[in-house]
């Protein structure tokens, strides 16, 4: 079930590739304005790419995220999938890894090609990869509960932004700070181990959430 | 006496009525105390001079956005689990005051660190978290907002102030440690000064006071929604739906 | 007792203005409260004038 969820979001996102994409484009121009509003001076870039980066992924994150129900609730299969004697758990857990595969990964795999621009140390473009590729599943996880919460609902993605910008702050200070500890020279470890931590609790306790959220959004 | 009545909203909103004045008048009678305490028998401060005074307010503010707001989340999660209406609207009617408080405690707080450390913001870990409890209030308020249908926005409510209350220690802690990490120039602020006998207890006597309004202003706010809803819910009953 | 600096040692403005923003916000908050219960009030006696069962014992009449 949880296999066929996957590959039937993969395939619905797939038609519709110009949404995944839009993400991307929204992403990379995100950062790219920054230095043009700061300034191009690379010691202050240097300082400031991690935290610019990582709010960045945050924001085209949001976006995203009125995607991962929204489809499926306007044309009545949310509703079909609430009813199947399927845990509602691995439900949301299919649509959310789906939607991390389709929305978030592109911004993991273009982040170090991104992160030249703020030139920074070819080490550094590394934990920022890993960073953002442990980080961002909390983003979808998170995520999803603010979507299911809000789900049908007018004011839309800035609804979704003001539940769940703030629960994003630890993971944008322990991902953004393990990428700024290589910049200073640090062990980015200890930063990047409690995001782990923050990722395997999110992945545990957020589909529960949700799947809730999704009860009461839909009945 | 049955007292499993009140749970429902349209006997609770006499007895609501009547509890009120039994909160407002004292919570009067304290701030009014509390303040004289504060300003006519506590020294001046030997650090901060009389800049201190500030604390009598903004320490009870901080204090009241917390509690309210896991009080919130804790009738929230009452009114979710056992269906109870009337849990669900004390909670709605906390998120405003608690909402409040904490707006009280960022002002006071900004106007307590210009004069005593310069700036009018510092992101320490004790104001960043409040700001982030702020911003969860807010998510709470426009999320209940934002639906239509009463119960779905009760249950809304519920799962988003669970969620946040158990993501606030957390949030604390991220904040601690992104506070430690980027200590740099920026010394411990807004410390209490070592708090002396008349000052504690003006500030006691300041946090009951905030907590009497507290019940009798979310008491208040109570009958409204109950009038609000329960006005609703008597025409559908006429109807038979 | 000691009667206290009005100037607040200089620092009157901060502390002055610390209390009245938050005087301001509670009158805001009771007096918008006020205000609410008032209008509910007129509207249910305006649209209601016969009390409902639901509502009877609630704003009249309180209950035993």
């Amino acid at each position: 079930m949880l296999r066929w969820i996957v590959w039937r979001d993969l395939m619905l996102a797939w038609r519709r590739r110009a949404d995944m994409l839009s993400t991307v484009f929204f992403f990379v121009i995100v950062v790219s304005l920054f230095p043009l509003g700061i300034g191009p001076e690379t010691q202050l870039l240097r300082t400031i790419a991690p935290g610019v980066v990582w709010v960045a992924a945050l924001l085209a994150s949001m976006l995203s995220l009125g995607r991962l129900f929204a489809n499926d609730y306007q044309d009545g299969t949310l509703e079909q999938l609430l009813l199947t004697p399927q845990p509602l758990f691995l439900v949301v857990l299919g649509k959310t890894f789906a939607h991390w595969v389709v929305a978030e990964l592109p911004l993991v795999l273009i982040a170090p090609f991104v992160g030249v621009q703020f030139d920074l140390s070819r080490g550094t473009l590394w934990i920022l990869f890993a960073s953002l590729l442990v980080g961002t599943p909390v983003l979808s996880l998170i995520g999803s509960v603010g979507a299911a919460l809000t789900l049908g609902l007018r004011g839309g993605g800035v609804l979704i932004s003001l539940l769940v910008l703030p629960l994003y702050i630890p993971a944008l200070i322990f991902g953004a700070g393990a990428v700024e500890a290589s910049v200073m020279g640090t062990s980015p470890s200890s930063h990047l181990s409690l995001l782990g931590a923050f990722a395997i609790v999110a992945l545990l306790f957020s589909p529960w959430a949700t799947a809730a959220a999704l009860r009461i959004s839909l009945e | 006496m049955n007292i499993y009545k009140y749970a429902s909203p349209a006997s609770f909103y006499p007895l609501a009525g009547k509890l009120i004045p039994w909160f407002a008048i004292p919570a009067a009678l304290l701030f009014a105390t509390g303040l004289f305490v504060g300003f006519f028998i506590a020294p001046t401060d030997f650090q901060q001079g009389d800049a201190y005074r500030i604390i009598f307010i903004h320490v009870p503010a901080a204090w009241m956005g917390m509690f309210l707001y896991i009080l919130m989340a804790f009738y929230a999660g009452i009114g979710w689990a056992f269906n109870a209406r009337l849990s669900s609207m004390m909670a709605s009617s906390l998120a405003i005051t608690g909402a409040m408080f904490t707006a009280i405690s960022l002002v006071t707080g900004a106007l307590w660190g210009k004069p005593t450390w310069g700036t009018w913001w510092v992101w320490d870990a004790r104001m960043t978290s409040t700001l982030i409890l702020l911003f969860l209030y807010i998510g709470f308020i426009s999320l209940q907002a934002a639906i239509d249908d009463p119960r779905r926005a009760d249950r809304a409510g519920a799962i988003l102030a669970l969620v946040g209350v158990i993501n606030v220690p957390i949030i604390y802690f991220s904040v601690q440690w992104w506070n430690t990490l980027h200590q740099g120039a920026t010394i411990r602020i807004l410390q209490k000064p070592t708090i002396r006998g008349s000052m504690l207890a003006a500030l006691l006597i300041m946090l009951a006071a905030c907590w009497l309004y507290s019940v009798a202003v979310v008491l208040i706010r109570l009958r409204c929604i109950i009038l609000e809803r329960e006005q609703n819910a008597s025409r559908f009953a006429e109807v038979g739906v | 007792m000691n009667w206290p600096d009005l100037s607040m040692g200089g620092y009157g403005f901060y502390v002055w203005g610390s209390y009245l923003f938050s005087l301001i916000a509670i009158v805001w908050e009771v007096v918008s409260l006020k205000q609410r219960k008032k209008a509910l009030v007129k509207q249910q006696q305006s649209s209601k004038p016969v009390p409902t069962p639901v509502l009877r014992g609630s704003i009249n009449e309180t209950t035993s």
